[in-house]
């Protein structure tokens, strides 16, 4: 019988393999929705796992290294600097 | 709008918002750029041309274009070598190199031991003394002929263990 916790779909399940040929159940942590631009669209070169992982990563691992890196989509970054650009002339 | 000395301000990569002039028109698309960027080639969709025009001439150099870029008050990339450091490494507690170098003399000194050398000598000296008396002896015995002989052998013994230690050598 599957136990109170387990029930509620906070925890995905992973099936594995065991060296014996059983498959069991293990129950792992969900990771967190995907990083998004102001625009809606998916960022590119984030890294999508749960917060104790990305800690181990590199810095330039974890975003662009551009302008607004991490933050905003390329497409949007140019439009914010030309519009800054526009905007002081 | 692209042209030599033309200003722009990059709008893509990691260089993005800095201000940079057009150094050489490569092609229909590419322009080479400088100024508070990395030198390099760029396509005109990743510039966004300004108003402003400087004096420049062809293929100008970093320094020209740096020098340039100083006189109007904007910024210059540079980029700097890294300094190489020295390796930090562990002395061990008590041992400067000095003590150490010290301490080997006094090994080799140790490992030579000098009061044998000095017995080795005096057997040495003792069996040369013996063969003398023994020489005295023989010669005082023996008729003359006979000594002569001997001699003529001992040189030729002696030449044949000359022979063999030039071999061991």
């Amino acid at each position: 019988m599957v136990s109170g916790k387990h029930k509620s779909h906070t925890l995905r399940k992973v099936f594995v393999k065991t060296p014996g040929g059983r498959t069991t159940v293990q129950y792992k942590r969900r990771k967190p929705q995907h990083t998004r631009c102001s625009c809606g669209t998916k960022l590119l070169g984030v890294p999508r796992d749960i917060p104790g992982r990305i800690k181990k990563l590199s810095k330039s691992e974890k975003k662009p290294s551009r302008p607004y890196g991490g933050n905003l989509c390329s497409s949007c970054m140019r439009k914010q600097i030309k519009a800054k650009i526009e905007a002081s002339l | 709008m692209i042209e030599i000395g033309r200003l722009c301000v990059k709008l893509a990569g990691r260089d993005a918002g800095n201000k940079c002039v057009i150094v050489e028109v490569l092609d229909k698309n590419f322009v080479m750029i400088d100024g508070n960027v990395r030198r390099r080639k760029c396509n005109t969709i990743h510039l966004l041309p300004l108003k402003d025009k400087i004096e420049i001439k062809d293929k100008a150099t970093h320094e020209d274009v740096a020098a340039t870029f100083k006189k109007l008050k904007l910024e210059v990339w540079e980029t700097k070598a890294k300094e190489s450091k020295e390796r930090p490494r562990k002395l061990r507690k008590g041992k400067t190199p000095e003590e150490k170098e010290a301490q080997k003399k006094s090994k080799k000194q140790k490992t030579a031991k000098p009061e044998i050398k000095k017995e080795v000598e005096k057997v040495v000296e003792k069996a040369a003394v013996q063969e003398e008396k023994l020489e005295d002896a023989i010669e005082k015995e023996l008729p003359k002929e006979k000594v002569e002989i001997k001699e003529e052998k001992t040189t030729v013994k002696k030449k044949a263990t000359k022979k063999k230690a030039v071999k061991k050598d």
